[in-house]
């Protein structure tokens, strides 16, 4: 039965899909009822997965029973299942958000749809991070694509379709030279499975290197093109501040992730680290997850619209993410799936709060949040939490990130680095600082401090609640998460 | 000679190559929007090309098998790319709908045209 579950998981998601047209008649409750029930059944179903694989260990499941050289094949190990878990208890949090905040934007009769494209997301998602196949890999790139432009691109808006038509041009061309790597890969090794090519590579990395270096290049670009790695970030800003608040925190926090964690899969399960760092990848590695840490914020700092200026903070924090996979060492990957967690808690957080804003009061441009913390005392509590984190501010999961990353690099050696980690975090505060000061020390009506909650359904203000509450849990308590995290970077490298 | 020959051997790939790299110049240069679609395009038959030729045996039959035996070509990398052809496929429709749209909001499909008028709209 547990071999059966992330199958099953899929079929979910695929049903909820499909059903969700039937329910169209309806009241929209019943919908995103039944969307929330089937989220808890899978939510329970990956836990007892995890908990079985944390206590036997990884399993494969291959499809139809074939041998893995001619079938599909779905690797479940802690790495897998354990990001499964966490992508999934953050999207029910953003959907129980979602189910009255939907509507920012989008037409009344295409809510269906919205859900219809959120769990066909969910489904890639998971694809992803089960699958051991590179091809299949690449099925479930498109498939995640696809839905991620359809959902920025339903809001019915002018910027919006402008957005959408840059993001898949790149991600076309991203998706593509990934096919290329594969392709090359394949002309090698005769094989698509993970395991089979990368057996394969280590006994003929001397006889080919040039395709496999070729492939390394080609699937390193395309991968990087859509986790929006520095150069390639043109698309990112555009695309996630024009889409609905709760996708905004699905793209940011969690789609971009899934990009960097096969890149993660690809270092150092298909070709192993030590062909990387033998072809010097790891040093471009580093001076671009440098440079993106720097960039990003750079470019942040003269943005005027809140929402676009997260979307640029996020390249920010890929280049973090970055880092710490490039120093290659289990301290590095530690502190970049720590990252992965906490910025996608903090990017959640900051996304919702923005948009409770943007739903109570339909601003979100920076100048308009003065005082903001009278009107939304709960919100705005939540938003400086997530924003001190960013900074790096101690008792935030932010700052047990940073702490992670710089010990990382003292450890390998790499002490500079640690001053551009500094740098970034200033530059951070000098975008992030204005917005809090504004909120809270500004004041348009002097004298009206009488505390109040603010009038939000209670469905969008437990999420925020409960996400500033997880920010601080990690920030106090990491070390139960950082050892898991441990464990998953020893069985990697 | 021996340069030219290796080119001549491995014509299949170097012409994929080429096509892929004409694809990639369409998309980032050319400022109509339907044309960067057409780059998308040109970009995935480039690879599809060099996947089949990748599979190819030299004198190797279809891999049907009839008791003759010989050489068969290896059917998998043209299995995949049936797939890969599907999503190619649906990727175009989704953007000639949103160009589509595009053309509707705005009444261009230039790039620097829309850019332009993008930011009148802002002024505005």
């Amino acid at each position: 039965m547990i071999i059966q579950i992330p199958v099953i998981s899929l079929v979910f998601f695929l049903l909820m899909a499909l059903i969700v047209p039937l329910f169209k008649r309806r009241n929209f409750a019943v919908t995103t009822t039944l969307g929330l029930i089937v989220l808890l059944i899978v939510w329970v179903l990956t836990v007892v997965l995890v908990r079985d694989v944390y206590l036997n260990g990884p399993f494969t499941y291959a499809f139809g029973n074939h041998e893995s050289f001619i079938g599909l094949e779905l690797l479940v190990n802690l790495f897998s299942a354990g990001f499964a878990l966490f992508m999934l208890s953050l999207i029910i949090i953003i959907y129980v958000y979602s189910t009255s905040d939907a509507t920012e934007g989008i037409a009344e009769k295409e809510y269906g749809r919205y859900y219809i494209l959120l769990f066909i997301l969910l489904f890639a998602m998971f694809g992803i991070l089960y699958t051991n196949d590179l091809f299949n890999t690449y099925v479930f790139m498109e498939i995640l694509s696809i839905t991620t432009v359809s959902i920025i691109s339903i809001k019915r808006k002018k910027e919006n379709y402008t957005a959408s038509f840059r993001y898949v041009m790149l991600n076309e061309v991203g998706s593509l030279s990934y096919l290329f790597g594969v392709a090359l890969l394949f002309m090698v090794t005769g094989h698509t499975n993970i395991d089979l090519v990368a057996a394969s590579i280590q006994s003929s990395f001397d006889d080919y290197t040039a395709n496999i270096v070729t492939a390394l290049g080609f699937m390193l670009t395309g991968i990087g093109i859509k986790a929006a790695i520095f150069p390639f970030h043109i698309w990112l800003p555009d695309a996630h501040s024009t889409a609905p608040t709760s996708s905004s925190a699905i793209l940011s926090g969690l789609v971009v992730k899934l990009y960097i964690l096969i890149m993660i899969k690809m270092l150092f399960r298909l070709f192993g680290f030590d062909i990387v760092s033998a072809m010097n990848i790891h040093i471009v590695l580093m001076m671009i997850g440098a440079f993106g840490m720097i960039m990003g914020s750079v470019f942040a700092i003269g943005q005027t619209d809140v929402k676009r200026m997260l979307g640029y903070s996020s390249i920010a924090q890929v280049g973090y993410i970055v880092l710490g996979i490039s120093l290659g060492t289990v301290l590095g990957l530690q502190a970049a799936f720590f990252h992965v967690l906490s910025h996608g808690l903090m990017k959640a957080a900051l996304f919702l709060s923005v948009g409770a804003v943007i739903y109570h009061k339909g601003v979100r441009k920076v100048k308009d949040f003065n005082g903001m913390a009278s009107e939304m005392p709960v919100v705005m509590t939540v938003f400086g939490l997530a924003a001190l984190g960013m900074i790096g501010i101690p008792l935030t999961s932010g700052f047990i990130s940073k702490l992670n990353l710089g010990l990382a690099s003292l450890d390998a050696n790499q002490g500079y680095l640690i001053i551009i980690i500094i740098v970034s975090g200033l530059l951070n505060a000098l975008y992030y600082l204005p917005i809090l000061i504004a909120a809270f020390l500004k004041s348009n009506k002097p004298g009206d401090l009488g505390l109040k909650v603010e009038p939000i359904p209670r469905l969008m203000m437990v999420p925020i609640v409960v996400l500033g509450l997880l920010i601080v849990y990690f920030g106090l308590f990491p070390n139960m998460i950082l050892s898991w995290f441990e464990e998953i970077a020893v069985v990697l490298l | 000679m021996s340069f030219l020959q290796t080119i001549i051997d491995h014509i299949n790939y170097i012409g994929a190559v080429a096509i892929f790299v004409i694809g990639l110049h369409t998309v980032v240069t050319h400022s109509n929007l339907i044309k960067r679609i057409m780059g998308i395009n040109i970009m995935g038959m480039a690879i599809f090309m060099f996947f089949v030729a990748i599979g190819s045996v030299t004198g190797g039959k279809p891999p049907i098998i009839d008791g003759d035996g010989g050489p068969y070509i290896n059917p998998l990398p043209s299995v995949l790319i049936l797939t890969g052809i599907v999503v190619v496929v649906s990727i175009t429709v989704y953007s000639l709908s949103l160009v589509i749209r595009i053309y509707e909001t705005y009444g261009t499909i230039d790039q620097n045209e829309l850019l332009k008028r993008m930011q009148e709209e802002d002024e505005s």
